[in-house]
């Protein structure tokens, strides 16, 4: 028996994420499986999201759509999205150690090694470290902060039972709320997105981002609320471009103790 | 002479053509900014938000698809989501349930808010309409909208039925609708 479509009305609250509880329930389940409701909760998406042309426009400061241009341009140079397709086209998935993460490592090492010996200039030894890797200058930043505070924890993210294979690293600081993520994944199917979350002790997971499936090339840096300890992070599979709250499988999983 | 439609600068864009993006942002900067502050009330974390949400654009150019929906709807959405998300974070509130599906992958375009003129447009009425609602609906559809709450979380929040929650978030939405397209 196929239950009735959506009324325009309850999807244009769903889309608003007003919907809870058993209608939310009930909804979620007729959408699974009728093309026609999932079309019109698309374009109930849109309509809702224009409520927000409410809001006045502000111009923003000119200095973020120069850090915006920056960070396009260090990516352009260094990309960090960019797939490298093996030229045999086999892959070594599993326990693999990414480049990202090594680099990363390396830092850590490097950086702790240095610290025991109490007559380093970090900055100079990680400006050699990015001129030498030609890293994307954001992420390695980052991992110049982190990998200098001794309460930083690293947390390897592994693939999840009938889940594609993959692997990923998080460098994270829970004080500073910044960390650098690097992995690689079997690339997402068309139209999704891989997702990277810091779930916490209590409370809802909290969005890290969206990453890609080949990000082991590069790190990407990810910047949360400071102060907010991981229990675990996971990279979700998300419909294309993420969502607010995890919506999708578990790809992979890490425990942060 | 007429501005590049997006979907050109978006077909640019994958080519690795900065300058598109740089037009896009200062096409839509103004208008998602305005969105995130008001959701956010923090100038530094909209500005955050605004910056990951372009740079996303930069890298999944290739993956979107400008026939299949509105570019600028796109990011209306992708953002209100991220600062939304964001805002939860920061309150730490309560694990939601995860949804069993999302289906939101394209945007009909209904508006065709590429056009500075029709989008200010837009905008307007839609500011009337709001301002033209009952204030306890207008207040009701503000919370969901802005503050990403649910029907239950208006009602907890607000201390109102759940009942007449429901009623007047549908009922603001229903005299919306008419405007929203």
């Amino acid at each position: 028996m196929t239950t009735p479509h959506a009324n325009p009305e309850d999807l244009d609250l769903y889309a608003l994420g007003a919907l809870d509880g058993e209608e939310k329930q009930a909804l979620d389940a007729h959408l699974r499986d009728c093309p026609q409701c999932q079309q019109q909760l698309a374009a109930a998406r849109q309509r809702t999201a224009l409520i927000g042309l409410a809001a006045p426009p502000m111009a923003p400061r000119p200095q973020v759509k120069s850090a915006l241009m920056d960070k396009v341009r260090a990516e352009k140079r260094a990309p960090i999205t960019q797939a490298t397709p093996s030229k045999t086209g086999k892959k070594r998935w599993g326990l693999r150690f990414s480049f990202g993460f090594g680099l990363a490592t390396a830092v850590l090492a490097f950086a702790t090694y240095e610290f025991a010996k109490q007559d380093l200039d970090r900055g100079k030894q990680l400006r050699q470290l990015q001129a030498q890797l030609s890293q994307d200058a954001a992420a390695l930043q980052a991992m110049g902060q982190i990998t200098g505070a001794p309460d930083s924890a690293q947390i390897t993210l592994l693939q999840q039972p009938n889940g594609p294979p993959g692997q990923g690293h998080v460098l994270y600081n829970a004080r500073m709320g910044l960390g650098v993520y690097s992995g690689q994944i079997a690339p997402a199917p068309s139209g999704k997105s891989y997702q990277l979350w810091l779930v916490p002790s209590s409370g809802a997971p909290v969005d890290a981002g969206v990453v890609d499936a080949n990000q082991e090339n590069g790190a990407v840096v990810v910047r949360l609320t400071p102060g907010l300890a991981p229990k675990a992070f996971a990279v979700t599979l998300e419909p294309l471009g993420g969502r607010p709250q995890p919506t999708g499988p578990k790809v992979l999983v890490g425990a942060a103790s | 002479m007429q501005p590049a439609p997006d979907s050109a600068l978006v077909d640019r864009m994958r080519t690795g053509d900065e300058a598109a993006l740089s037009t896009l942002y200062d096409r839509y900067s103004a208008m998602l900014f305005g969105m995130l502050t008001r959701i956010l009330r923090d100038q530094q974390a909209a500005e955050e938000v605004l910056q990951d949400l372009f740079l996303q654009l930069w890298r999944n150019a290739a993956q979107f698809d400008s026939a299949r929906g509105s570019l600028p709807a796109w990011l209306m959405v992708i953002g209100r989501n991220r600062a939304i998300s964001r805002l939860r974070g920061r309150r730490d509130r309560e694990v939601l349930e995860e949804e069993a599906g999302d289906y939101a992958n394209t945007f009909a375009s209904s508006q065709n808010i590429e056009d500075e003129a029709q989008r200010a447009q837009l905008a307007r009425n839609i500011s009337v309409a709001l301002q033209q609602l009952p204030v306890e609906q207008r207040q009701a559809l503000e919370l969901a909208y802005f503050e990403g709450m649910t029907q239950s979380e208006i009602a907890s929040q607000t201390g109102i039925p759940l009942g007449t929650v429901k009623t007047r978030v549908r009922t603001a939405m229903q005299s919306l609708r008419q405007i929203l397209g």
